[in-house]
């Protein structure tokens, strides 16, 4: 376990942001914030005591007693207060360092010219994987650490019950390690061109963080579980607050279980990524590779069914839990789609080798298209497996299968179509293809939006085909039962259908163009 | 020993490196010289496995380098064009950093960084931050980084710019210290002059192919079998001396003036002391005879010129 305190990344950090005389002071803050914090705490405490006296003198409530059991109870009431801002404050500075300084490090060291060396070196992406997540926060740990003692021995004192704090700190540390390997990961996809869309993605990353707090009260509960916001009330309190707990497959499991198994299984995923791509060059990373993609494409769809949680009193009939998960999988399509493509060079090799007869639709280097299909096969047989475990909640309805099968086709058109495109313009000479290509593709949303409703002022049948042509809307929007679709959606399904076509003729002349040799400066 | 067989490199339709086929035996000082945009950069990146080539293979010591990466970075010592170091450590701080991450053993290092400050000259800045050192001694300490594990194959882009004269003589002994030693080094740079006596072998690139390559002496005769001599002398006329080097059919273009000029001859080194014994021979009172050598940037020039018709 102490592997890390050799790692060399991680004694670069230690060395250069905890010398001495800083860490000297930085624990010398801590101790004087600490101080600060226990006599807030205790001002509160007697505020409230005192609040009491006043309306016990008033109107006689509290009685006597009833004061006098409050002031015997409190500096036990002070020491919980202190013990828990200590804690709250720990999990805020661990977790907001560790995504801020995580999600420069590579970026950061990108532009700096100092990442080519580290690339050079025997360290593994494993090592500096390790070394950079508990380095670059080092000085947040060296915090966590100083105040470590403090909140033990008062919440010892305040009769929390060891297990109860160690939990505490579990959650905390292993929540910061998430949100930095998230970082992390977020930070190996962005240079010094894309650096702003870097920061925005930091910053969306954060804001999913602090707000998955709300899906406790959504039909996927357990997503809360990415905040430690869901598990610390419990762990910090006595008593524990009565908040619901999340389900796993309708089983109610702890927060702080629900946390550590999002945090495992979705870190894994992520460490994957960087281990694949950590010391490989920007123009040639590729998050996972394809099948590890369809893999991943069916972890998230089967996440969806282990987390769902139908409303007791309002659970959704089995056409809108179909629709759901259809949409669902557009989203997870889309992003299979976006780590699938492939690199210009990669492509036109393949595109070789595959008129020498040597490589096959289904590779590695080829075009993303079969890779889409396959994991839109893959959601569509666990949608089957999901509606029949679920069924005693949803009902299960073949009309929900063949219409689940109609809206994931066209779902699957649409996203596969934007994919293509975004494969396109990386085969263009446009500088930052992918940002470029998404931002068209946002133009042409909104356009679309704009059309329907232009459209729709007519007459809202009009909208209506307007949105099913142009976009997935008209499979989703709820207003079908079985396979009886209005027409605009297969008229939509088949002009795009077309608009596919095109785009992969598009990419085909792209490869088929002799490439450029090198112009010398000075010809 | 680097082999490079059938490097290619694509960037979108463009084509940075063309089949480069190149063989660099160990012990020998290599230099690659070309244009700007020529593809060196691209070159030697690939080779250290920093770029994965769309084709062709890499060896270094004869390690896949694209097979074994980690295996081959122990071999191979890179210093690039541009780069910069971490400010907040202390030059020590900084080299132990490399050593850790080279993995090697921990009494080897400590002593391996005073040896390495000492050959680059940073003995007084040991324990200085790098924020304040100034730009020549971050180059310094770069190479100094580049050969901290020992290398056997150093890949060098542009490493003296920012040397003082002082500097750049001092690396020229390091490099040859560390060929003596059994190292193999390719080594890029604009600054023709500086390869000059010092490369046991160059290789010209341009466009992505080399044009060029094998050991220098080879080079520059195969390009020139024309030598070009110069030659001064004391009390003859200018049309005297013609007359008697007009006489010899291995000599062209004679250009004299005054007391001195030159001719062009082909010829082995056997003839040429006949013309100079000819002409002592005839009593003109020599002061000088000699070969102009070819200069590498000549040689540079004339190839760029073939290349652009
Ligand atoms: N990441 C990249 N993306 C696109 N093109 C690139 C990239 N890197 C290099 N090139 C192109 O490849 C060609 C070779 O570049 P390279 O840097 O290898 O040249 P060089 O010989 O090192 O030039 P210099 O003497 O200026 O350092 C150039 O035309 C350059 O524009
Ligand atoms: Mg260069």
């Amino acid at each position: 376990m102490l592997l890390f305190w050799s790692n060399p990344e991680f004694v670069r950090h230690r060395r250069a942001e905890l010398r001495r005389g800083r860490a000297f002071t930085v624990a010398a803050v801590v101790l004087v914030l600490c101080v600060l914090i226990g006599l807030a705490a205790w001002a509160s405490a007697a505020n409230e005591l005192e609040m009491a006296q006043i309306r016990s003198a008033r109107f006689g409530r509290p009685t006597q007693a009833q004061l006098f059991e409050m002031q015997q109870r409190l500096p036990s009431e002070a020491l919980q207060l202190f013990y828990r801002s200590l804690m709250y404050t720990q999990a805020g500075i661990l977790a907001f360092w560790s995504l801020f300084s995580c999600a420069q490090a590579v970026s950061g060291e990108r532009e700096r010219k100092t990442w080519d060396f580290q690339r050079t070196t025997r360290l593994r992406p494993a090592d500096l994987m390790l070394g950079k997540l508990l380095g670059e926060p080092v000085l947040a740990y060296f915090i966590v650490l100083c105040c470590l003692p403090i909140a033990a021995i008062s919440g010892l004192a305040a009769k929390i019950g060891l297990l109860h704090v160690l939990s505490a700190y579990l959650l905390i540390v292993s929540s910061a390690l998430f949100i930095g390997l998230a970082g992390l990961w977020l930070s190996s996809l962005f240079e010094s061109r894309s650096r702003g869309v870097g920061l925005i993605g930091t910053a969306g990353l954060f804001a999913f963080l602090a707000l998955s707090f709300n899906f406790r009260v959504s039909e996927l509960p357990g997503l809360a579980g990415f905040s430690p916001l869901a598990g610390l009330p419990q762990l910090v309190e006595p008593s524990g607050s009565a908040t619901a707990l999340p389900t796993l497959f309708g089983a109610q499991i702890p927060w702080l279980l629900m946390s550590l198994l999002l945090y495992m299984a979705f870190g894994a995923w992520i460490a994957l990524m960087l281990g694949r791509n950590l010391k490989k060059d920007y123009e040639e990373m590729r998050p996972l590779s394809r099948w590890q993609a369809v893999g991943c494409a069916a972890f998230l769809n089967f996440l969806l069914y282990a987390l769902f949680h139908p409303h007791p009193w309002s659970p959704p009939d089995s056409h809108s839990f179909t629709t759901f998960i259809v949409i669902m999988n557009g989203l997870i399509i889309l992003a299979v789609g976006v780590a699938t493509l492939a690199p210009h060079e990669r492509l036109r090799i393949w595109w070789c080798k595959r008129g020498a007869h040597e490589a096959t639709l289904l590779s590695e280097d080829g075009p993303p298209w079969p890779w889409l299909v396959l994991s839109a096969v893959v959601a569509y047989a666990l949608l089957i497996w999901g509606l029949f475990a679920w069924r005693r909640v949803l009902g299960f309805e073949t009309s929900s299968l063949s219409g689940g099968a109609i809206q994931m086709a066209a779902v699957l058109i649409f996203v596969t179509r934007d994919v293509l495109f975004l494969q396109w313009c990386r085969l263009t000479r446009l500088r930052a293809p992918l940002i470029k290509g998404a931002l068209y593709l946002c133009l042409y949303y909104i356009a679309s939006l704009v059309f329907t409703f232009v459209f729709s002022v007519r007459s809202e049948w009009d909208g209506r085909i307007v949105y099913s042509l142009l976009t997935p809307a008209g499979a989703l929007d709820g207003r079908s039962y079985g396979v009886h679709f209005p027409v605009g959606v297969f008229g939509g399904m088949s002009l795009q259908l077309i608009v596919v076509g095109v785009l992969v003729t598009l990419i085909i002349r792209r490869l088929k163009r002799p490439p450029l040799t090198a112009a010398v400066v000075g010809d | 020993m680097i082999q490079l067989s059938k490097l290619r490199k694509e960037f979108g339709d463009l084509i940075a490196v063309n089949d480069l086929d190149l063989m660099i035996p160990q012990g020998e000082i290599y230099g690659l010289i070309g244009p700007n945009g020529a593809g060196k950069t691209t070159s030697i990146r690939m080779t250290c496995g920093l770029l994965a080539p769309t084709q062709g293979c890499v060896r270094v010591n004869d390690v896949d380098v694209l097979g074994e990466p980690e295996r081959a970075q122990q071999y191979i010592g890179y210093l690039s064009d541009f780069f910069s170091v971490y400010e907040d450590l202390k030059v020590w701080e900084y080299l132990d950093y490399f050593a850790r991450a080279y993995k090697m053993s921990q009494p080897e290092i400590a002593q391996r960084i005073e040896e390495v400050i000492a050959q680059v000259g940073l003995e007084v800045k040991r324990d200085t931050l790098i924020h304040g050192l100034s730009r020549g001694m971050k180059q310094r300490l770069g190479i100094a980084r580049a050969i901290i594990h020992q290398p056997k194959v150093l890949l060098l882009d542009e490493p003296a710019s920012g040397l003082d004269p002082k500097a750049r003589l001092e690396l020229r002994e390091l490099l040859r210290s560390m060929r003596d030693q059994g190292a193999t080094i390719l080594i890029s740079s604009h600054i023709l002059t500086e390869l000059e006596g010092f490369c046991t072998s160059i290789g010209i690139m341009e466009k992505g192919r080399l044009v060029r390559t094998g050991r220098i002496e080879e080079v520059t005769a195969e390009e020139t079998p024309t030598r070009i001599v110069r030659l001064r002398w004391v009390g003859d006329s200018a049309e005297s001396v013609r007359r008697i080097l007009a006489e010899r059919l291995e000599l062209s273009n004679i250009s004299l003036d005054g007391n001195g000029g030159s001719f062009h001859f082909v010829g082995s080194d056997d003839l040429l002391a006949q013309v100079l014994a000819t002409l002592v021979s005839a009593n003109v009172r020599v002061t000088s005879f000699g070969e102009i050598k070819q200069t590498v940037e000549d040689l540079y020039m004339k190839l760029s010129q073939h290349e652009v018709m």
